[in-house]
């Protein structure tokens, strides 16, 4: 053989099987991970201002592209932006103040690098034993850093919406992670293959435990200030919240960030609750046993994410001891009633 | 029959529960509207409001009309209208005379319409439309010429008119209005005829 | 809360100013002047946690010295200029002044002329509610009742335009009459519009006031008792929704209201929920209000709307005028006398109010026997209601300001003159 073409070939794998579709870098960067996500982000944003647009008797964003419904609106907001200058108030803490928004993003991703997206074993980004486990432990960890925006901006309006967000973290995460760790009550596992496996036959268990699964999914809302429970933020009092000082990127990153977080939770809520790439069996192969898979359980999650943009046009926004009422006095029973019910019925056997 | 009261009260919570009715009530009309929206947005550029003939838009003068009587600009409450002087012929008497006209300023004009309403001639009148743009602030002050003609409105040559109508079901509903756009059709053909016949004739 | 005399000698004292000991714990809020939540005013809030101790609300950005202009102004041109006081609701705002000039005129508009003016202010209070609505709606994050109220409200500004020939600053009611008739087609539109509006209302509270979320905002929030509404003086449908009977309306008709058939809605927990079902009923009232009349118009032919004073002396001219032969000139128009640009009131003193869309709006107007006034004065419905937020807020949570704010329906042009 031709060793030029040996070499090329070797090139080639090395890139498609130890790059590209390697999977921490695979999940973390393309499919689930960074680029889906904004793709993901800039198509819910546009969908979210279009529904909204729809109930609200608009047109909603139209101009810039009009055969398409003006569809590439998000791509030039991006731009404008990226074109921004990006102010640095002088009484800010300059470091945190620009590193948090990033930090935040960041850390927002890497849930993505514990949940497999096959059941293919070679694809598993880590071992999934304990998978369901960490990935609920790394949604904890980006919001500290939008309390820690709040505190760096040195504002009153961020540091009350740092307050408010900090009160909403305490609330929603039992409530997440007690919603979540209901699979694993029932399936006797967390192992988020083995929860999907167990789904393939159609017993989806958000169908069999529709509780876990909407106490999950007011959790998600609350985490991302969707819109019933957009307090951080709220624009009347705050201006914006935690990000009033922000401007250019770090805007931009700052509520893509949300978005990021909410695709995150939506591929979790996917797997545990709504069977992940359920109707179709992965097979050895890149292209069946990993992109297919994945494509499915991204499909599933924009649904998800649809839903929950429109709420906005639905609802205003509760007062905060309202939104912690609500978590504390009402979702909490209800998941803890969700997690017998996940008990018992893996006692019967339903499962 | 004068006023009665009437003692009214919060209305009640629906007693099937604080959270589900009220809740699914709200999404179902959300719901309705998203697949059955109900637009009156006017996309402006594309399309605009060919107003009704009572529209209190633009101002013009009938030079003819105007016996110099001042009413208006003495009723502007903007101070928008002046009288401005200007020598005319006279036929009779077969001399220039100082003659008063009035000249408008749309910086200031508010279109109260106060000034067409009370000159005792008719000799102003309103145009129904009011989207006009001028390259700057001293154009907006017009000259006894301009003041005389129709302001020239760009929407009318690229925009689609369209016409609000009542409706009961709703509201307002934006339906093109296409006498307007023949009309305009026909102009178009004329002056394109028009031309190709000067170009013709040229070559 | 003391001002303390002796202050510490730094910085300059100016007179009125206030100095405060900073407490402990305390954190001073300021909503606006240039904030999303607020209008052009600013609201000084003292926050102990997140429970509002001290609100104090600052008014004045917008100050535009309508009285003091209107003294350098010839009476009909004050007209146009009250109108900004509160741009959307105009005809309710120059409706007292016209009326108080009259009165020094000694003379009255004709009974069509008070139907119209009716029916014009009735279209500008169902305008103005769904205006204040909206602006609620999106003071709490639901943006779809702020587009539905903007966007329902475009119906009744067509309305108003087609009847006045602009969509907001109409300057209707002119001494002695109206000026203009009703299109011929107006009436079959009037009441499409409002069978419109009167199923919207019932989607309205099924999305808002009826949301439990929305809901939840609103009950027991902001709470106005009937004492503290009447010491406070306050007016318009936030008292009524305190369960004062108080509507000028009701207390001392004017125009045609002494002749059609309403209701005054009159509730009685005073709070931010009823301020809001206040002003949705009074929406239904108007839509009554607007039919009877368009009704009456209708019966009753087209004769003089203006005082017969300026009527009956017009020339042939001014009646082709009014029955459209003048080809370019819309139809049912009345052309003012020249008198008007510079009438001459007889001295005196006169007072007028009428029920605006926010409360009552008050004119003391005098003159003395020039073609200027000599002294407006006007008290505006939102400057009296403004001191609430003083006594209603503190004891709320910082969440609950845009509740309350927004339930006031404030309008601070209005408030600033
Ligand atoms: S419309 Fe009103 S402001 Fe404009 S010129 Fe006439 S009187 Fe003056
Ligand atoms: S009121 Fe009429 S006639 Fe008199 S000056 Fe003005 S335009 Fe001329």
């Amino acid at each position: 053989m031709n060793p030029c073409y040996y070499a090329c070939y070797i090139v080639y794998k090395v890139i498609v099987y130890d790059i590209i579709f390697y999977p921490p870098v695979y999940q973390f960067l393309i499919i689930p991970g960074l680029i889906t996500a904004i793709i993901i982000a800039i198509f819910i944003i546009w969908f979210e201002r279009k529904a909204a647009a729809y109930v609200q008797m608009r047109y909603g964003p139209w101009e810039i592209a009009p055969k398409i419904g003006g569809a590439t609106q998000l791509l030039a907001d991006l731009t404008r932006y990226a074109m921004q200058e990006i102010i640095t108030p002088q009484t800010v803490d300059t470091l945190q103040y620009l590193l948090a928004p990033i930090v935040m993003v960041v850390l927002a991703l890497l849930p993505l690098e514990a949940v497999p997206l096959t059941s293919v074993k070679p694809y598993f980004p880590i071992p999934s034993g304990y998978s369901l486990l960490v990935a609920v432990a790394f949604t904890t960890l980006s919001p500290l850093f939008i309390t820690m925006m709040g505190w760096a901006s040195n504002n009153k309006f961020s540091i009350t919406g740092s307050v408010r967000e900090s009160f909403m973290i305490t609330s929603y995460e039992l409530i997440s992670v007690l919603g979540l760790l209901t699979a694993a009550a029932m399936t006797r596992s967390y192992d988020l293959v083995k929860i999907v496996n167990l789904q393939m036959s159609g017993k989806w268990l958000g169908l069999i435990n529709p509780i876990a699964l909407f106490v999950v999914f007011i959790a998600v809302l609350m985490s991302t200030s969707g819109f019933p429970f957009e307090i951080p933020e709220s624009e009347s009092e705050l201006v914006a919240g935690p990000f009033t000082e922000y401007s250019g990127l770090l805007y931009g990153l700052n509520m893509g960030g949300a978005y990021i977080r909410r695709w995150v939770f939506s591929i979790l809520i996917t797997l545990v609750f709504l069977g992940g790439w359920a109707p179709y069996r992965p097979t050895p192969g890149v292209i069946t046993g990993y992109l297919i898979p994945s494509l499915i359980v991204s499909l599933k999650a924009v649904v998800i994410m649809g839903i929950m943009s429109f709420l906005r046009s639905v609802y205003g926004r509760y007062r905060l001891d309202q939104a912690l009422g609500i978590a504390w006095e009402i979702l909490i029973p209800l998941a803890l009633l969700a997690f017998g019910i996940g008990l018992a019925e893996a006692y019967f056997g339903i499962i | 029959m004068p006023a009665k009261v009437s003692q009214k009260k919060n209305p009640k919570r629906n007693p099937l529960g604080k959270v589900f009715a009220g809740n699914i009530g709200a999404l179902a009309v959300g719901l309705k509207y998203f697949f059955d929206p109900n637009r009156i947005t006017l996309l402006y550029p594309h399309e605009y409001i060919k107003l009704n003939k009572g529209y209190r838009g633009f101002i013009v003068l009938i030079k003819e009309k105007c016996i110099s009587c001042s009413s208006c600009a003495r009723i502007c409450p903007a101070a928008a209208m002046r009288m401005l002087s200007v020598k005319v012929y006279n036929e009779k008497l077969k001399k220039y005379m100082i003659k008063k006209y009035p000249v408008i300023n749309y910086n200031r004009c508010i279109f109260c319409g106060l000034c067409v309403d009370v000159c005792p001639t008719e000799a102003l009148y309103h145009v129904p439309y009011h989207d006009i743009v001028y390259e700057n602030m001293n154009d907006m002050i017009l000259s006894l010429e301009d003041f005389q003609k129709e302001p020239e409105n760009i929407e009318f040559k690229e925009g689609i008119p369209v016409k609000y109508y009542f409706d009961e079901r709703r509201g307002l509903v934006k339906t093109p209005y296409m006498e307007e756009l023949e009309k305009r059709n026909e102009k178009e053909e004329k002056n394109q005829k028009v031309e190709g016949e000067g170009e013709k004739g040229a070559s | 809360m003391e001002a303390g005399t002796a202050s510490s000698g730094s910085g300059i004292h100016l007179p009125g100013m206030e100095i405060a000991k900073a407490s402990k714990n305390r954190y001073e809020v300021m909503i606006g002047p240039a904030h999303p939540g607020s209008g052009h005013m600013r609201i000084f809030v003292e926050v102990d946690g997140d429970i509002m101790v001290k609100v104090d609300p600052d008014i004045g950005f917008v100050h535009r010295t309508m009285e003091k202009l209107a003294e350098g102004r010839e009476w009909i041109q004050n007209i146009p200029l009250f109108e900004r006081i509160a741009i959307l609701d105009a005809c309710n705002i120059t409706l007292p002044y016209v009326r108080a000039v009259e009165k020094l005129l000694g003379i009255e508009a004709p009974e069509r002329a008070r139907y119209l003016r009716t029916l014009l202010c009735e279209i500008n209070r169902v305008a103005s509610h769904l205006y204040g609505m909206g602006i609620f709606g999106v003071f709490l994050g639901h943006s779809t009742l702020y587009m539905w109220a903007f966007g329902d409200r475009e119906v009744f500004i067509d309305l108003a335009e087609r009847l006045t020939g602009a969509r907001l600053t109409h300057t209707y009611p002119v001494f002695g009459g109206v000026r203009r008739d009703i299109p011929d087609d107006f009436p079959e539109d009037a009441r499409k519009a409002t069978r419109y509006m009167r199923k919207r209302l019932n989607e309205y509270a099924k999305i808002f006031l009826n949301n439990p979320n929305i809901r939840s905002r609103l009950e027991n929030v902001g709470v106005l008792t009937k004492n503290q509404a009447a010491e406070l003086g306050l007016v318009g449908p936030n008292i009524r929704a305190s369960g004062i009977r108080y509507d000028v309306r009701l207390n001392e008709p004017y125009e045609a209201y002494g002749d059609v058939d309403f209701e005054i809605p009159v509730f009685e927990e005073g709070d931010s929920l009823a301020r809001a079902w206040a002003r949705v009923e009074e929406v239904r009232q108007s839509l009554n209000i607007i039919d009877q009349v368009v009704t009456w118009l209708e019966k009753h032919p087209r004769e003089n709307f203006m005082h017969e004073k300026f009527w009956k002396t017009a020339p042939k001219l001014y009646k082709d005028v009014y029955e459209g032969k003048i080809s370019y000139s819309p139809k049912y128009r009345i052309k003012l006398m020249p008198i008007f640009a510079s009438l001459k009131v007889p001295p005196g003193k006169s007072f007028a109010r009428v029920e605006a869309g926010r409360g009552e709006i008050v004119y003391y107007v005098e003159s003395n026997g020039d073609i200027f006034p000599y002294r407006v004065r006007v008290v505006s419905p939102s400057f009296r209601n403004v001191i609430a937020f003083k006594y209603v807020m503190p004891g709320h949570r910082l969440m609950d300001l845009p509740a309350i704010y927004g339930s006031f329906d404030y309008f601070p042009p209005a408030f600033d003159r």
